[in-house]
């Protein structure tokens, strides 16, 4: 995808044009020559004749800033293309062969660093001689391990990728690889850096000329002409200021073109980009507030890509009581966990969300943040997938433990300790005491997941919302984790709400079901009614999908066909219809709505629905064999 | 182990620094002996001159000579001034030493609110201003930004002296007015690069799990921000400081030339100017093992932030 540039860039790019074209053509200008003395008064401001003024000499001001860009822009581009020339090849070598030269490179580098650059500079241009040819050479050379360094990096990352392996693979002379695979790809950081370098030597020469170490006079240097107008700074301040600002925009347009370039290639700020247009707002809705703990009511989360609109959660309702566990399943992307983030207000500033959910009747969509954080920890808890990414690594267990009792219950250090210790003990962690002050690097992923429970439960909450709880761990641990989840809802008689995408756990703990598909509830009622009688032909899937003990030897596990859709501009119909046996016509025009099937809390969407068990899926799936369950899940996270 | 291999390679990059310098220095044309007695000297009172001062000698013999005063704190005696460069450096190095520091803290001190300000509304218009800022103090050259500063502050509004120094002993008010332009000179540069890089840093870390599961746990953002994810997010920042106290060194030349402060840097670009290499050869050793130091500290304070590195 093309990005715009914006208009600094053409901007600095103008500015870089015109100051080249200036100083190229400053002697066809129309002005006064730099060295032309009494050209006007002495020291007069800036006139029609002199837009720039005269110096303390009737010089013009604006000649010497143009002639001066010479010096300035000579030395640059000179500079730039001799550390290019000798530090290009070094460290295309160097990234490409890798093993000699790496060590060599760091320790040049290790030098490099530690060698006062500048101090070097000045020391020889004042022993060799103050002019453009040795600040020039002396000024590219010092260069030289930036290059290299560069363009190491930027050839190790390309030396290692596929197309690059394979070229070698398949015996491709390496002079070969190089000039054909590799230095493409590395011009564009270095054409990067080679507008970067020009600021750095822009500046360098300026210092050097500042001290008077650069061109000598009478030809003006940028550097120069600041030095001599500082004297002046009291009666003429325009003497300064004009090459000031000239250098100030020079190396600023080179900055600024340098940096552009670079996040051209650079992946990690793409993300970064604001995206200006919020989700059009949802319409407000109005539903009888049920007596039950949590009640979810055609709740709704629409992002603004760049890509066009998701809609992540599109109209999801459910109610759960004190002392059930609700699982909701899917496939990735079906916004299971979007779902979450959306009933517990966790969601990008850029989202917008509708409809309503109410807490033991309270509506928490109408909360201001403050009233949201009350409720956060205390009344709704929660646990995340992945335990290696869900605990603050640079903060001891002890700390974030402790910190929501802090926070929610006010508790003293000391109090907040013990309550910590006694909460980690709950969970089965031995020696809480220690674990207290261990870091989370310091726990295996079972620990780290006992702990993150820990903490969701420390204030009590009512709700505990786990999303994929046992995902990223050792199958041996995952039934210890969910073992635990069950014996605390019973014994704090909380409600669980169980994201997962397997669905032998999803069996064996879950008193209801609901399946998601693209943002969307396609079924939902108690588990054993869903396992048993599936209605959706992808829930069918799903349960034909996942293996079973009782599969014969042998057994071909049926996998679900093509891919989960795009969630950017869902077509009209049923979202499934491309991956369903089943469908028809009606699919294509028609989303199904949620059916009622016997009772209210029975639901499937799909006008084709499953009459019947089909061969085999009648059994729900063996909660004996968690571990080849994950096959369950067609795409990869 | 560690410890002791990484001081052992930068011991190493000490030597190899002050041979170079050494060489190079020696390798450059000009001449102290000329300097000393200038161009009529006979050539009878050049080579006696020579023999004093021990430059007939082989180069590597002198440098050897040289490392094994240093070793013992012995930084020679400058040719020119006849003074011996130690006490010289030492001092000088004060007042460059309180220009650092005093640029750091303003920078860092600065930094951090501006980074977490622009990281916590990323992409809307104050960070966008932010950004824009920093990127124009990173393209201002020290001496530019000086000479404005003073235009501004001495010159017209006459606020602070626009040059001289005036030590801390003797007395403290007027030491702090003359160091605060040349520190705000410096700083300004440093401040946007360290901006910057705890903002990026720090969007990144606001996106990791653990925020948002503290966000699950209904702490506030003011908490989430300063407790939770400022810390992991300097080990770049630190990082930067680090190298940039070590280079600053050699790039106070510049603030001390135009602010008149009477600094290493301003010894060493004298000792230029006036051929007197050991002294130059002395800054370069106090500007190295200042870079090797500050490195080596660094390193600690990575482990002191960021408890995984510990187990290195």
């Amino acid at each position: 995808m093309r990005r715009r540039q914006g208009l600094g860039f053409w901007l600095a790019l103008g500015w870089i044009g015109l100051i080249l074209l200036a100083a190229l053509l400053a002697d066809l200008l129309p002005f006064a020559r730099y060295d032309e003395t009494l050209a006007g008064p002495p020291q007069s401001g800036p006139s029609a004749a002199h837009p720039f003024g005269t110096d303390g000499l009737g010089r013009d001001v604006l000649s010497r800033v143009v002639y001066g860009a010479r010096v300035s822009l000579g030395v640059g581009i000179g500079a730039v293309l001799l550390g290019l020339g000798i530090g290009a090849p070094l460290g295309i070598l160097a990234g490409y062969r890798r093993k000699a030269a790496d060590a060599v490179i760091m320790a040049v580098n290790d030098v490099a660093q530690a060698f006062p650059a500048l101090v070097f500079a000045l020391a020889v241009v004042a022993f060799a001689g103050a002019n453009l040819r040795n600040v020039l050479i002396v000024l590219g050379v010092l260069g030289v391990p930036s290059w290299v360094r560069l363009i190491r990096g930027a050839t190790l990352t390309f030396a290692e990728r596929e197309f690059v392996l394979a070229a070698r693979v398949l015996g491709t002379r390496d002079r070969r690889i190089l000039w054909r695979e590799i230095v493409p790809n590395v011009a564009v950081p270095a054409a990067s850096y080679a507008f970067i370098g020009m600021a750095v030597v822009v500046v360098a020469e300026g210092s050097l000329a500042f001290l008077g170490l650069s061109v000598q006079a009478p030809t003006p240097t940028w550097g120069g002409l600041i030095n001599e107008g500082r004297t002046l700074m009291e009666t003429a301040p325009h003497v300064v200021l004009a090459p000031s600002i000239a250098m100030f925009l020079t190396v600023l347009s080179f900055n600024l073109v340098g940096d552009r370039l670079r996040s051209l290639t650079d992946v990690r700020e793409s993300g970064l980009e604001p995206v200006r247009q919020a989700a059009p707002a949802l319409p407000a809705t109005t539903h009888p507030v049920r007596d039950v703990l949590l009640q979810v009511e055609d709740l709704r989360t629409h992002f603004v890509t760049p890509r066009g609109l998701v809609k992540a959660v599109d109209g999801v309702s459910f109610t759960l009581e004190r002392g059930r566990t609700l699982a909701i399943v899917g496939e990735s992307g079906s916004g299971k966990s979007m779902l979450i983030r959306s009933i517990l207000g966790l969601l990008p500033g850029t989202s917008v969300r509708g409809g309503n959910v109410y807490l033991a009747g309270d509506d928490l969509t109408s909360y201001t943040a403050a009233e949201m954080r009350s409720v956060l920890g205390p009344r709704l808890g929660t646990v995340f997938q992945d335990p290696m990414t869900a605990l603050n690594p640079v903060r001891t267990i002890g700390t974030q433990v402790m910190e929501p009792l802090r926070v929610h219950m006010s508790l003293t250090r000391r109090q907040a300790r013990a309550e910590a210790a006694k909460l980690l003990a709950s969970v089965g962690i031995p020696d809480p005491v220690r674990i207290l002050r261990r870091y989370p690097h310091q726990l295996s992923g079972g620990m780290r997941q006992r702990v993150t429970i820990a903490m969701a439960l420390s204030c009590r909450p009512d709700v505990l919302f786990a999303d994929e709880p046992t995902t990223a761990l050792d199958v041996t641990i995952q039934d210890q984790v969910l073992r635990l989840l069950h014996r605390q809802r019973e014994e704090r008689d909380m409600a669980v709400v169980l994201v997962s995408h397997d669905l032998s756990v999803v069996a064996r703990w879950a008193d209801e079901v609901i399946v998601m598909y693209a943002g969307k509830v396609v079924e939902r009622g108690p588990a054993a009614e869903v396992f048993a009688r599936p209605r959706m032909p992808y829930t069918e899937a799903l349960l034909q999908a996942a293996p079973r003990l009782t599969d014969p030897v042998h057994h071909r596990l049926r996998v679900i066909p093509g891919r989960p859709p795009d969630l950017v501009d869902l077509p009209e119909g049923c979202a499934f219809r491309a991956r369903c046996a089943y469908a028809d016509e009606r699919c294509e025009r028609e989303a199904p709505p949620l059916f009622e099937d016997g009772h209210d809390r029975r639901r499937y969407a799909c006008w084709h629905p499953r009459t019947q068990a089909q061969d085999g899926t009648a059994a729900a799936p063996s909660s004996d064999v968690t571990d080849v369950a994950e096959g369950a899940e067609s795409g990869g996270r | 182990m560690i410890v002791l291999h990484r001081l052992i390679r930068l011991l190493v990059v000490l030597v190899v620094v002050t041979f170079l310098s050494f060489v190079l220095l020696n390798l450059l044309p000009g001449d102290p002996v000329t300097q000393i007695l200038g161009l009529s000297a006979t050539e009878e009172a050049r080579a006696q001159l020579r023999q004093e001062l021990g430059l007939d000698q082989p180069l590597l013999v002198r440098y050897l000579d040289w490392l094994g005063g240093l070793a013992t704190g012995d930084f020679g005696t400058s040719y020119i001034t006849r003074m011996p460069v130690g006490s010289e450096l030492a001092e000088r190095l004060p007042v460059t030493l309180e220009l650092l520091v005093a640029a750091q803290v303003i920078a860092l001190g600065l930094a951090i609110p501006v980074g977490v300000a622009a990281a916590r509304r990323a992409g809307r218009a104050l960070d966008q201003a932010l950004t824009a800022l920093s990127f124009a103090l990173l393209s201002t050259p020290v001496f530019v930004l000086g000479v404005l500063l003073i235009l501004v502050f001495a010159v017209t509004w006459q606020v602070v002296p626009a040059t001289g120094w005036t030590p801390i002993s003797l007395d403290l008010g007027w030491n702090l007015t003359s160091v605060i332009l040349p520190a705000v000179t410096l700083g300004a540069g440093q401040l946007a690069v360290y901006a910057r890089l705890l903002r990026t840093d720090l969007i990144a870390t606001l996106q990791e799990d653990y925020i948002t599961l503290a966000r699950a746990r209904g702490l506030s953002p003011r908490r989430i921000l300063w407790r939770h994810a400022l810390r992991p997010s300097a080990i770049t920042l630190i990082t930067a400081v680090g190298l940039n106290l070590g280079a600053l060194i050699g790039g106070t030349v510049i603030i001390e030339t135009l602010f008149g402060l009477p600094g290493v840097g301003r010894l060493i670009v004298d000792s230029i100017f006036s051929r007197d290499y050991l002294t130059v050869q002395g800054g370069v050793v106090l500007i190295s093992v200042g870079y090797v130091v500050v490195n080596f500290t660094v390193d600690l304070v990575y482990a002191a932030v960021d408890p995984r590195i510990r187990r290195a």
